[in-house]
């Protein structure tokens, strides 16, 4: 298991190395950060530009190769991924970046996950029945409901609540309070700012695996094997428990794993909204501000999270599905 | 419910569901069943009653959609909770109808347990077997011992023959053959000692030698238990050596009820007759065309008036589409018996629902009843085989498959030789059959006659035209113009959207034939095959399955082909259609002198049909020769276990055959031994002296003939005695 798993992840660096590099490529060769230079007051002049951005290692004068060159160099030599045209270090806020995303999803991810799962078991063992009418319902409502509006929705509904008690229980925006004690404080805010991103965010997220693991069960329910399970004298719910669920969970377990980092990266909308500056931010606005090497940064941090999700995938199969089990 | 008024009490009794025999384990009352479909209300299952005595097997025999397994789900409570059943099913005395799932849970499994039909998807996929054995354990008995219920599990698995049991225990299902699965069922469904076991067709998915196996592996674990059993099954050749008494349903209900021997030797409802008259014997070489029973079972959607029968039945009158005749007992029909049915085995046992049940007996030729065709004549009967032509000949053809490993860079660890150095031909008229076990090549065999590329290895020759010159696409057109191929599915080898006209006009077209002739053509060939003309322009699915069948053989008419390559034509239909597509297919021999290339699983049916058969095993043929020698007096040891494997229909000599059970499966051609590629299961090489198995073991027996013998075989020891363990007679 551990040598596949190696041999995986070795197949999987190569992978990320060559998207990086060929976002590098795309980055450098569209990307021009002198453009939006010119926008200041006073104008710099086309010298000052250059020698800034030379400081910066973003010397325009040089061929994309060049710069691929001594781009990869300093992250080889140094793991140092540049600068951004203001000067800022990508090293120094990639890490805050990737912390503030994980605070903000990891909880509505788990949730999501549990709930939507658990809610796919019940809605497909009462198949046709009112309960399950109304949550596959309500799961085909949010799908087709934008999320940026979905999410606007819940904090009117934090902001009304906020109204109706007359004091400011939820925070729609931020991660905390500044100037904060330390201590209880500090935890009573966290959760104050928590509550209704990851609120929004589970509500409208289980869907997607709640329809699925539906789907999925139901297609196993009236299978032979369930059949044989309940022929040696288990009920019918005993017999989908045990028999079915775990080989229909095989396709959702395989989703998950893949969903995951498409949260973590392109969760832009969220992080937009309630104002937690995370890495998707980062990534569509590093575009807008013509900023090569964050773009390539975060590029290379979502194929690091893809290549984790995949194997975590490919774990997650041999795990529960015995006739992919490896030699 | 039909209420008759000189019903006697007793019948009355029955009917309601209180009288049932004292010592019967399953009474089963009036059992009717009822779906609600798109069609309207489908009734399955209309009044099915029996009683199942304790260590006694009933067979109950029908065709799909019959209701012998809805009868079966019916008695586990498995069918789904929209099904309404009414009636009665009594275990014991004890009411099973109306129980909840819950309190039906408590027999499940063990009292009553059941094997179905196909092993491949009966086990959970991601469990052990070990793990699913021992849940069956559990369930029953909750205070049982871990290492208690593990010790039983290997016993299980020791019963129902499953070589070092400990330690496959622990595999999961796919690391088991289909044969080896079916134990398993076998196993979970015996591991309470349950006293009714219902055994629903467990022998259909698999190989005859397999199914040999499993027979045997059922008729232990019912000579362990003791249970009762009720074997369903389409075959009649499988309940004949089983059963005690043998119901045969029809369209929901039974038809015909009684002892193995009333059934078999003394059938009185004409059905049954057909039945019998349907299925091709294995042991015996009469080529009498088959009985065919035409037209379909009724619709159950709609109301039943008159005998369910009556639409295909040959002797059918006004008075049978009066009212739904009923099960009667046949030897004192004339007067109402006035039995009281304490004693279940009177003569009264035998029942026939038919109104000429009397005038139907023993010496009731069932031919003459289905007025069966006459054995067609081919003006190449009386033609001396050297003297014909050769359609096909194939010269030491091999087809080799590597097997790669690596995900990147493959290398090859190892060949399969799915085809290894078939020689044979084929003359003008003559049908050779093909058989042999899943995976021994037959399938592969007939795929490289139908590739016909020059870079084949081994020689293919159609009608004189050599692989090794079709070069061009015009050769090979012409070899597509003589050698056609027929289905064995034939709903999937139709085209759903095209017309029964667009799917014959097809190849007629490739040939560039004009628009007028194709459909004189067409209209030909509808006639030709036994359909109406006027049905060209439906789609493959307003047909039945034989029908379907008719469709695929007309296609592949079409264009006039010397050779026809049937692939399992008729393993896919029901008996009683399969016997009317046999027939068209003599019938077509003779008529256009054709020449048959078969593949069959059914020895029954190759032995009907062909002239000439060859046996093959792991892409070798280890028999082959005039089909009456080879089946009368098999030389090689496959060749004999294969034959003896054969379950005849005709309980007598079933009881009393001799049988040879191969140990174990297939093997996989990775590992094919260097000698002789059977001797790993070889019942002669196992009874050999160990200087004798030598040879065996590092030589290649090569296909040659003996004197005395006209079939070629490769075999060392051809008259070596059967090892003992592998002989089984049921006494």
């Amino acid at each position: 298991m551990l040598k596949y798993l190696m041999k995986r992840s070795g197949i999987y660096l190569v992978m990320i190395f060559l998207t990086t590099s060929a976002g590098y490529f795309l980055a450098v060769s569209s990307l021009k950060p002198a453009v939006l230079e010119q926008e200041k007051i006073p104008r710099p002049t086309p010298e000052q530009v250059a020698a800034s951005f030379r400081g910066l290692g973003l010397d325009p004068a040089k061929n994309a190769w060049e710069r691929y060159v001594d781009w990869l160099g300093n992250i080889v030599t140094h793991w140092d991924w540049g600068r951004s045209p203001n000067g800022a270090s990508v090293n120094a806020e990639f890490g805050d970046r990737v912390l503030v995303s994980t605070r903000l999803f990891i909880a509505s991810i788990i949730l999501t996950l549990i709930i939507g799962v658990a809610l796919g078991v019940y809605s497909a063992a009462r198949q046709y029945k009112f309960q399950d009418r109304v949550i596959t319902s309500y799961s085909y409502l949010v799908h087709i409901l934008p999320a940026p509006i979905a999410y606007f929705l819940v904090q009117l509904g934090a902001i009304s609540v906020n109204e109706a008690v007359g004091q400011r229980i939820f925070f729609v925006t931020g991660i905390s309070t500044p100037g904060i004690d330390p201590g209880w404080p500090a935890f009573v805010d966290l959760v104050a700012h928590y509550a209704v991103p990851t609120f929004a965010m589970t509500i409208f997220g289980w869907a997607g695996y709640q329809i699925a693991q539906r789907q999925y069960l139901l297609d196993n329910v009236n299978a032979d094997f369930v059949r044989t399970a309940r022929a040696k004298g288990l009920t019918r719910n005993q017999a989908i428990r045990r028999h079915a669920l775990r080989v229909s969970f095989i396709p959702v377990a395989q989703s998950i794993a893949f969903t995951i980092p498409a949260i973590f990266t392109g969760g832009f909308f969220a992080e937009a909204i309630f104002a937690w500056p995370g890495i998707g931010l980062w990534s569509i606005q590093s575009i807008g501000l013509q900023d090569v090497n964050v773009a390539t940064a975060t590029l290379a941090y979502g194929s690091v999270i893809f290549a984790i999700g995949a194997i975590l995938a490919d774990f997650a199969t041999t795990l529960v599905d015995p006739r992919v089990r490896v030699q | 419910m039909s209420t008759n008024i000189s019903q006697t009490p007793s019948e009355r009794l029955r009917e309601v569901g209180l009288y049932a025999p004292g010592d019967a384990v399953l009474s089963v009352r009036d059992l009717n069943v009822r779906f609600n479909t798109e069609n309207g209300v489908v009734h399955a299952v209309r009044g099915v009653d029996f009683d199942l005595l304790p260590g006694k097997t009933l067979g109950i025999v029908g065709e799909s959609g019959s209701g012998k397994s809805v009868t079966s789900m019916a008695i586990m409570g498995l069918l789904p909770e929209t099904a309404d059943i009414t009636g009665s099913v009594r275990y014991r005395g004890k009411e099973l109808l109306g129980l909840s799932d819950k309190a039906m849970c408590k027999h499940r499994g063990s009292d009553i347990a059941m094997v179905f039909q196909d092993p491949l998807s009966s086990l959970t996929p991601v469990y052990t077997v070990g793990n699913q054995i021992i849940e069956a354990l559990t369930v029953h008995n909750p205070i049982m011992s871990k290492q208690a219920k593990e010790a039983r599990a290997v016993e299980l698995l020791r019963m129902v023959g499953i070589p070092s049991p400990k330690d496959r225990l622990k595999a999961f299902p796919h690391e088991f053959s289909g044969g080896m699965r079916q134990r398993v069922m076998i196993a979970i469904a015996i591991a309470n000692d349950p006293r009714i076991l219902i055994a629903d067709e467990p022998t259909t998915a698999l190989d005859v030698t397999i199914q040999a196996q499993v027979l045997e592996v059922l008729h232990t674990a019912q000579e362990e238990t003791g249970a009762a059993v009720v074997m369903i099954t389409h075959d009649l050749g499988v309940v004949a050596g089983m059963a005690d008494d043998i119901m045969v349903m029809y369209a929901g209900k039974p038809v015909e009820k009684g002892t193995v021997e009333d059934i078999y030797y003394n059938p009185r409802m004409p059905y049954t007759l057909g039945l019998l008259g349907a299925v091709p014997r294995v042991d015996t070489a009469n080529k009498q065309s088959l009985v065919p029973i035409e037209g379909a079972p009724p619709n159950l959607a709609l109301p039943v008036t008159g005998c369910s029968f009556a639409g295909r039945c040959p002797l059918v009158s006004d008075a049978c589409l009066g009212g739904e005749p009923e099960l009667l007992s046949v030897r004192v029909l004339a007067n109402r018996p006035n039995t009281n049915g304490t004693d279940a085995k009177t003569a009264a046992s035998h029942r026939a629902a038919c109104i000429k049940a009397e005038e139907l007996g023993g010496e009731t030729d069932a031919h003459h009843i289905f007025r069966a065709p006459a054995k067609p004549v081919s003006k190449f009967d009386g033609v001396d085989r050297g003297e014909r032509e050769k359609v096909l000949e194939l010269k030491d053809v091999k087809k080799h498959f590597p097997l790669l490993k690596g995900a990147l860079i493959k290398r090859r660890i190892g060949t399969v030789k799915a085809v290894d150095g078939l020689s044979f031909d084929i003359r003008e008229g003559e049908c050779l059959s093909i058989v042999g076990e899943s995976g021994c090549g037959k399938t592969t065999t007939l795929l490289e006659i139908m590739e016909f590329h020059p870079d084949q290895q081994g020689e293919v020759v159609i009608s004189g035209v050599s692989n090794k010159v079709a070069t061009d696409s015009k050769t090979k057109m012409a070899m597509r113009k003589e050698m056609q191929m027929v289905f064995q599915d034939p709903t999937g080898a139709l085209d759903p959207r095209f017309t029964v006209y667009e799917v014959l006009a097809e190849p007629l077209e490739n040939l560039g034939m004009p628009k007028a002739a194709i459909k004189k053509r067409i209209m030909e060939l509808m006639r030709l095959v036994g359909l109406q003309p006027d049905h060209v322009n439906r789609f493959p699915n307003q047909f039945s399955g034989g029908q379907r069948q008719r469709i695929g053989i007309a296609r592949a008419l079409a264009v006039n082909p010397k050779l026809v390559v049937l692939d399992e034509p008729v393993s896919a239909l029901d008996v009683s259609v399969q016997a009317g597509v046999i027939n068209l297919l003599d019938q077509l021999r003779a008529e256009l002198g054709l020449s048959y290339l078969m593949v069959a699983h059914d020895l029954s049916v190759v032995r009907h049909i062909s002239d000439r058969v060859a046996v093959m095993y792991l892409g070798k043929i280890v028999e082959t020769g005039d089909v009456d020698e080879v089946f009368d007096n098999p030389r090689h040891p496959y060749t004999r276990a294969l034959l003896s494997a054969i379950p005849v229909p005709d309980p007598n000599l079933e009881r009393t055959r001799e049988r040879i059970i191969l140990q174990g499966d297939l093997p996989s051609p990775l590992d094919a031994p260097r000698g002789c590629n059977f001797a790993t299961r070889c019942p002669v090489f196992a009874a050999l002296p160990a200087a004798k198995q030598e040879k065996c073991l590092t030589l290649e027996p090569p296909l040659a003939s003996e004197e005395a013998y006209g079939q070629e075989f490769a075999c060392f020891f051809p008259d070596g005695e059967i090892d003992a363990d592998m002989l089984v007679v049921h006494t």
